[in-house]
């Protein structure tokens, strides 16, 4: 009992930097955990320069926007199986509508593209919250209509995209290339944004009201319902610049990709990315590097030789350890307080 | 909240026809399975309709077919969905379940089976010990285990279980034969017994009502002496098994088993389930219901396939359908 006391007592306290460690440590160490495998993958391949490096960011894209458009909803307290599907849909229907088309008319597409797919998530939204039915349930549908959008608009992998839009995703015109910046930059941009509204203005902050307690927010003057309905938005708007990036990497789109996998890989990420599944935890930049390593996860493995049918055991393997410790961090908090 | 500000707008409006009107409503509100039912055979009859030929026994024969491993699965998505967990791994476990029975049929019906279910418990078991023991939710846990499975099949597939993936004789009866001049179809009669076994577990046991029991209030049933880690092991354990015995008869109706095998199957458990009424937050469900679901599911599938519909309007609509009927059940049972 004392000790508890006392450990209240010197937590109110703490100075500024400690305070501010408890309420990040997750993110820097997430980040940190990042740093370090990049560093002992360089340590693995006979060379490591700006190639590889660019190779990881651009390649890990697609990851880092769906990982952030499932944080956003979760943190609002849903959940949203269908954002691997708004990829897939994304992706065949800008590299359908791209083909053969200027660098001017592939950004009205793409912008477009983007638009539209907040619509139709924020629709999903909706019904979640008109109908009552658990997001699980709703978004398993739409997980099925989107991919089955996306094979009626593109039965066989193909179409393609202009030059100049592969640039801005991968910052090479063929796709691959060892110029990081531009995927950097098309990362940091959304990302900041987002983070900034989640976390600095009234609209954004309601997302983790309503997540946290959602009778509480209703009560204290939050639309609930209506803010579900903006996460789903907004992660619409992830799921497709995570479409957009996969037609710039591939060049083409595929209607065949298993959107569910995503989805689940999705999951995976915000989970390393320290985002509660009950809603109300977690901020979107500790989601990008989960989501990189998350994908960096196989090269590494294969780097080190490990055939990559064990790297994906070893992978399943890591998410669990990775909950358990996550569990056990929080159990011991509970205990203290 | 829409839903819940009706009844303060409506009274002066109501006429007495109304009120009749709703308490037949209350009526229906109070057996959901009643809409479930009519759903089913307004399908089948629209079924018929499109292909009159469905309208008989072996028409009816491949729905029933197509349901079975749905239905199974659903039953451990049902008692799962009860305790408040989930199991995305079992696509994953059938399969494996089906391609070590394969692996073991020279070895012998029994010892086929055996190790198929063997691979149930098994991998059950590890998400019972996640789930149960070190707390991990249950979507991240049977989500890893299902990646796990993946990779330890995919390599063993070329090592330990090179062998044959072809089902045994005894097991492709089970799965795709039938009698009374192939009418009934045996998988149908193993789903049966498995299913009254389900509904008897679930109504008259301890057990059963102790699944309840933690999915409506984990504190108040520790509180009440319950040691949820148990209940769940048990609960993933069974699950599992089921997985196994889904994927042993689906690798025995196809005959040739490989590694994609069930992986179609695992959203209309889910789905199955969802239909039937079970709440996902758990405490909520019975597997009649679910059974119902699967039926369903299984008749929509032989209508989109007469409806010659391409494979991309068949998800849609299958996507369309699922949230459409899960809405409609949760208005029905949430208006009483």
């Amino acid at each position: 009992m004392t000790t508890s006391t006392a450990d209240t007592i010197a937590a109110g306290s703490t100075p500024t930097w400690q305070r501010w460690m408890r309420r990040h440590g997750w993110t820097v160490g997430v980040w940190l955990l990042l740093v370090v495998l990049v560093a002992w993958y360089s340590t693995l391949i006979p060379s490591f320069g700006s190639f590889q490096f660019a190779t990881i960011i651009t390649n890990g894209t697609p990851w880092v926007f769906l990982a952030a458009a499932q944080a956003v909803i979760v943190i609002a307290g849903g959940l949203d199986l269908g954002v691997g599907g708004m990829l897939v849909l994304t992706n065949v229907a800008t590299a359908r509508f791209m083909d053969g088309q200027s660098f001017e008319v592939t950004i009205m597409i793409a912008i477009a593209a983007i638009l539209a797919a907040v619509v139709i998530n924020a629709f999903v939204g909706w019904i979640v919250t008109a109908s009552k039915v658990p997001d699980i349930v709703i978004t398993l549908g739409s997980l099925y209509f989107y991919q089955g959008l996306a094979l009626a608009i593109l039965p066989n992998p193909g179409g393609g995209t202009s030059e100049g839009f592969r640039w801005l995703f991968t910052g090479s015109d063929v796709g691959t290339g060892s110029n990081p910046w531009p995927a950097t930059v098309m990362i940091a941009i959304p990302i900041l944004v987002v983070a900034w509204w989640l976390g600095k203005t009234r609209s954004g902050l309601s997302l983790y009201a309503v997540g946290s307690d959602r009778t509480a927010a209703y009560l204290s003057g939050i639309r609930a319902g209506r803010t579900k309905i903006v996460a789903f938005g907004v992660g619409g708007a992830f799921a497709a610049m995570a479409g957009l990036s996969t037609t710039a990497i591939a060049g083409s789109g595929n209607a065949n990709t298993v959107g569910g996998n995503m989805t689940l890989n999705s999951v995976a990420a915000i989970v390393l990315g320290g985002v509660a599944l009950t809603g109300g935890i977690g901020s979107v930049i500790a989601v990008v590097p989960a989501g990189l390593i998350l994908f960096f996860l196989s090269p590494i493995l294969t780097a080190m030789g490990v055939d990559p049918n064990r790297a994906q055991i070893i992978q399943g393997v890591l998410i669990v350890v990775v909950m358990m410790i996550a569990g056990l961090i929080e159990w011991r908090r509970q205990r203290r307080v | 909240m829409s839903t819940t500000m009706t009844p303060a707008d409506s009274p002066d409006v109501e006429s007495a026809p109304e009120a009749e009107r709703k308490s037949i409503g209350r009526r229906i509100a109070e057996h959901p399975h009643v809409v479930l039912i009519a759903v089913l055979i307004a399908l089948i009859l629209l079924t018929g309709l499109i292909e009159p030929n469905y309208l008989s026994f072996r028409g009816l024969r491949n729905s029933a077919l197509y349901a079975v491993p749905i239905g199974i699965l659903a039953a451990g998505q049902t008692i799962l969905m009860l305790t408040g967990g989930i199991d995305l791994s079992a696509a994953m476990i059938a399969t494996g379940a089906a391609y070590v029975a394969a692996n073991q049929s020279p070895e012998g019906t029994a010892i086929a089976i055996g190790a198929g279910l063997l691979v149930g418990l098994l991998a059950g078991a590890a998400n019972g010990v996640g789930v149960g023991v070190f707390r991990v939710n249950p979507l991240i846990m049977t989500l890893a285990m299902s990646a796990i499975l993946l990779g330890l099949f995919t390599s063993w597939a070329q090592t330990i279980f090179s062998g044959s993936t072809r089902m045994g004789d005894f097991i492709r009866t089970l799965g795709g034969g039938s009698f009374f001049d192939k009418r009934i179809p045996w998988a149908v009669i193993v789903w049966a017994f498995l299913a009254a076994f389900v509904i008897y577990f679930l109504r008259r046991t301890g057990f059963g009502r102790n699944l309840y029991a933690l999915g409506d209030n984990a504190i108040a049933s520790r509180l009440s002496g319950i040691r949820s880690w148990q209940v769940l092991l048990a609960v993933y354990t069974i699950a599992g098994l089921f997985a196994a015995i889904a994927g042993i008869l689906m690798g025995g109706r196809v005959g040739a088993v490989d590694l994609q095998l069930m992986g179609s199957f695992l959203l209309p458990s889910v789905a199955a389930a969802v239909i039937g009424g079970t709440s996902i937050f758990g405490g909520v469900g019975t597997y009649s219901g679910t059974i119902l679901g699967a039926l369903i599911l299984g008749v929509l599938q032989s209508m989109l396939t007469f409806l010659g519909a391409g494979q991309a309007v068949q998800q849609m609509l299958y996507g369309a359908i699922v949230i459409g009927l899960s809405w409609m059940y949760t208005r029905i049972a949430s208006s009483q």
